[in-house]
């Protein structure tokens, strides 16, 4: 499970209750609570970044409100006049700040980004399901369920034969058609999905207070499985949509 | 990012490209997806039941030009070689061969599932089939 490459991307939680540098007295994460001077960025994730707990069913509004406050007050123009130290480490947290709403902000990302912190990596999934097939020589368990992999293929066959009407001159309404369902089923288990998802984040939410570490890996798990299907749906429907479009 | 010339070779000119039927008893399907990318392979195999050998590979790809080249060269390589010595086939001899850069290392993990998942498909049916040839007896 570890692997620095992946983590170092990560704001692990750190020591956040170090003392201002300007005045001593106990900082906060931005700015010191007392004299008000802006902070160097101290290594925390997204979620702690905002003072959120690291649950996925977020306030949309407040995460927004929090962004603009801080933005206008990390804002490196506000530095201009400050010391070259002070400057820099607006210019940081600013980075930091757009970094996080935009990974806070849509649900997907920020889910990824949970299951990231989560010690998932969803980079390397299907090589480390690869590796253990291989040492205990059982078939691998796919990532993918194959009841989806069919449907992906068969949409794919057809898709190709369009493009290649297309470029023929040619129009086959049936095709269309056929491509024209595939595309509504697409949309429909894509919303499926998304619904699925929000209801772990429930799960998840609750088991942040209350659960135990296995609870937390099982949907943490169930979380990760419908990332995986509906980053198919997304990049199938993307297709769709070229192939129609072009 | 650019394709090294092994990668182009395949993609331009993609060796066994087509499909067998899926339902004959000699030949194995592999289906697998990656979700990193979205991209789909099916492979398959004829396999000689008396040597094991795998007489012929035909595959289909709907991926980059990486997954693509990986399958081919799967391909090339599974024909030829019986069902354990295919076993033994790589990702990371697929790497090598087509000079694949680390973000493309997950099409090469493909082209592996996919020739496990095609002998493991031959292998079921083969298993399936040995309590009928029991019976008749």
């Amino acid at each position: 499970m570890a692997n620095t490459e992946s983590k170092s991307s990560l704001i692990v939680p750190g020591d956040a209750t170090a003392s201002c540098w300007s005045c001593g007295t106990m900082r906060a994460t931005h700015f010191c609570s007392a004299c008000g001077k802006v902070q160097p960025p101290v290594p925390v994730d997204y979620f702690s970044f905002f003072g959120f707990p690291r649950k996925l069913n977020l306030d949309a509004a407040l995460l927004e409100k929090e962004f603009y406050a801080l933005s206008r007050r990390l804002h490196p123009d506000v530095f201009v006049q400050s010391a070259t130290q002070e400057r820099s480490w607006s210019l940081e947290q600013s980075s930091l700040l757009n970094d996080a709403y935009r990974t806070l902000k849509d649900p997907i990302k920020r889910t990824e980004y949970l299951l990231r912190l989560e010690g998932v990596e969803l980079e390397e999934q299907s090589k480390q399901a690869t590796e253990k097939a291989r040492a205990t020589g059982e078939l691998k368990k796919q990532v993918v369920p194959p009841d989806l992999l069919e449907e992906v293929f068969e949409l794919n066959m057809h898709l190709e034969e369009l493009r290649a009407q297309k470029k023929m001159g040619e129009d086959d309404p049936a095709l269309l058609e056929e491509i024209g369902k595939a595309k509504l089923s697409l949309e429909e288990k894509n919303g499926a999905l998304f619904s699925e998802l929000k209801s772990e984040w429930k799960e998840w939410d609750a088991a942040v207070d209350s659960g135990s570490e296995d609870e937390r890996k099982t949907i943490r798990d169930k979380m990760l499985d419908v990332v995986n299907r509906r980053n198919y749906i997304r990049n199938l429907l993307r297709d769709v949509n070229e192939a129609i479009e072009s | 990012m650019s394709y090294s010339d092994k990668v182009l070779d395949h993609y331009s000119n993609p060796r066994n490209v087509g499909s067998m039927d899926k339902s004959s008893s000699d030949v194995g399907t592999g289906l697998v997806g990656a979700p990193e990318c979205g991209d789909v392979m099916k492979l398959q195999i004829k396999v000689n039941p008396e040597t094991n050998i795998i007489e012929d590979a035909k595959f289909k790809t709907f991926g980059c030009g990486s997954a693509i080249a990986s399958s081919s060269l799967a391909t090339e390589w599974v024909k030829g070689k019986t069902i354990d010595e295919a076993l033994e086939i790589k990702n990371t001899e697929i790497v090598k061969e087509l000079a694949l850069p680390p973000v493309k290392i997950h099409c090469s993990v493909l082209a592996e599932d996919a020739i496990r998942a095609a002998i493991g498909d031959w292998k079921k049916k083969q298993e399936a089939s040995k309590p009928a040839v029991m019976q008749a007896k």
